[in-house]
């Protein structure tokens, strides 16, 4: 398959090359009861596979449609000439974040990891509960703001919030 | 067998009873739990570590550092935290050059990771380390009759040579934990297909509806009474997932769902309402009646 990255800016790792010796079988997609789980999506169909809208956009770190892999890997276990489409599109969802494109969905996960240690919002309801149960309370952890900081998320974070 | 227990956010956020059932359960089988301070989110990998690998790398980093001060073992309740932590100690180990920058980007934090440790969901201490011969002994209420489709979940099976659970095209471990607590396992199509959950809460809503409504119809064909599962976020899925997708796709079944340790409780001799089904979604009067029955 032509795949359209800007080779010349960035590689990554011989990805672009994997995703270029894609035959375009439809394998890793039209097996229903095995396959890709984002080929559920009504937009796509057997002669244009969720994999082929990946690796065959024009401008992949654009393409909404990388934010529906789930990473099951399911593709690259299918895929009868070892290519992995769902390294391909892990690798397009960090350059993605990093030019802005990722939607709030991940944002906002990315924001109350960082924040709170959770990757899911506590709330009332939650402690009553686990008070019934006789868990003991959650408290946030702030630790690792540090470690966003120093990693460059924090200010990744601060450049796109809008 | 002490391990560092490792709750995860899922389950003491959205599913407590989960993370209470494990508390009473466990240490039955001489599995012991043993608390730690400062554990995070793993994190969460589809919406944090697949888009910013190396925060991700040192969140785990620091998370596995603390068991290993403990020198523990770490025990999970959640595919995602075992897919993450397994992933992430799989490249520490072997990645030098990273283990160094993680290190580096940790020593602020007081810990260093140092890759003593190894990462277990509570299946693979049950079926590998615990052995189904000793769950099949304390199950003194066998759910004789009981017919379940079980659903193992992606990140449990994938990627195989680091996850090493079982067979991701076949497999057969949760159908082994089913018997061995004398349930009926079935085989289904749509077994290795994915729950969901993810594309659900990142991706398509109406494609997740759409896939879900396949499995569950695959499951009822099956002759299923019940779903198993061993991830809260397939729980919530089949679940609360199920409800939705139920009222989209107009179904005129439903399918209750259990994690695997509320099945293991009513074996043992809990009721229904100490699991804390009542706190489910989904809830079938047949399947109620059904398993009634079979613990009368």
């Amino acid at each position: 398959m032509v795949i359209n990255t800007r080779y010349l800016a960035r590689t990554f790792h011989g990805l672009e090359e994997a995703a270029e010796i894609c035959l375009k079988c439809g394998v890793c997609c039209v097996v229903k009861g095995y396959g890709c789980p984002a080929q559920y999506d009504g937009q796509f169909t057997p002669r244009h596979t969720y994999v082929y809208d990946c690796l065959g956009h024009d401008d992949p770190t654009s393409n909404p449609n990388i934010w529906q892999c789930v990473s099951c890997h399911k593709c690259e276990e299918m895929c009868p000439y070892e290519v992995s489409p769902v390294a391909f599109i892990e690798a397009m969802k960090i350059w993605a974040l990093e030019e802005g494109h990722a939607p709030d969905s991940i944002i906002g996960e990315i924001e109350q990891v960082v924040n709170t240690g959770y990757a899911f919002p506590l709330t009332a309801n939650t402690e009553r509960q686990r008070q019934q149960l006789g868990l003991e309370p959650i408290r946030a952890n702030e630790n690792l703001k540090a470690i966003a900081k120093e990693t460059g998320l924090l200010e990744l974070l601060g450049r796109h919030r809008k | 067998m002490r391990y560092s227990f490792f709750r995860g956010c899922f389950i003491p956020v959205r599913l407590p009873h989960i993370e209470m059932l494990a508390m009473k359960l466990l240490p039955e089988f001489g599995v012991e739990l043993a608390p730690v301070e400062g554990f995070t989110c793993c994190p969460e990998p589809i919406g944090f570590t697949v888009n910013h690998p190396l925060t991700g790398l040192a969140v785990s980093a620091r998370n596995l550092s603390l068991a290993e001060e403990q020198g523990h073992d770490i025990i999970t309740l959640c595919n995602g935290c075992t897919y993450t932590l397994k992933l992430a100690n799989e490249t520490l180990k072997s990645d030098l050059e990273l283990r160094n920058k993680v290190n580096k980007l940790l020593s602020e934090t007081g810990h260093q990771y140092r890759g003593t440790v190894k990462v277990r969901h509570f299946a693979e201490v049950l079926v590998d380390t615990v052995g189904l011969d000793k769950v099949n002994k304390k199950a003194e209420m066998p759910l004789e009759g009981l017919k379940v489709a079980s659903h193992t979940g992606c990140h449990l099976l994938s990627p195989p040579e680091v996850m090493g659970f079982d067979d991701p095209q076949v497999p057969v471990k949760l159908d082994l934990m089913m018997e061995a607590i004398g349930a009926t396992a079935l085989d289904y199509s749509y077994k290795t297909q994915c729950c969901g959950w993810t594309l659900r809460n990142y991706g398509d809503r109406n494609a997740s509806y759409t896939l879900l409504g396949d499995k569950l119809r695959a499951m009822r064909s099956a002759g299923a009474d019940s779903v198993n599962v061993v991830c809260p976020q397939c729980l919530n899925q089949f679940d609360t997932g199920q409800m939705m997708a139920g009222r989209a796709l107009k179904l005129d079944f439903k399918l209750p769902a259990l994690f695997y340790l509320q099945y293991l409780a009513l074996a043992m001799g809990y009721s229904l309402d100490e699991v804390w089904y009542r706190r489910h979604k989904v809830k079938d009067p047949g399947f109620e009646e059904k398993l009634g029955r079979i613990l009368a």
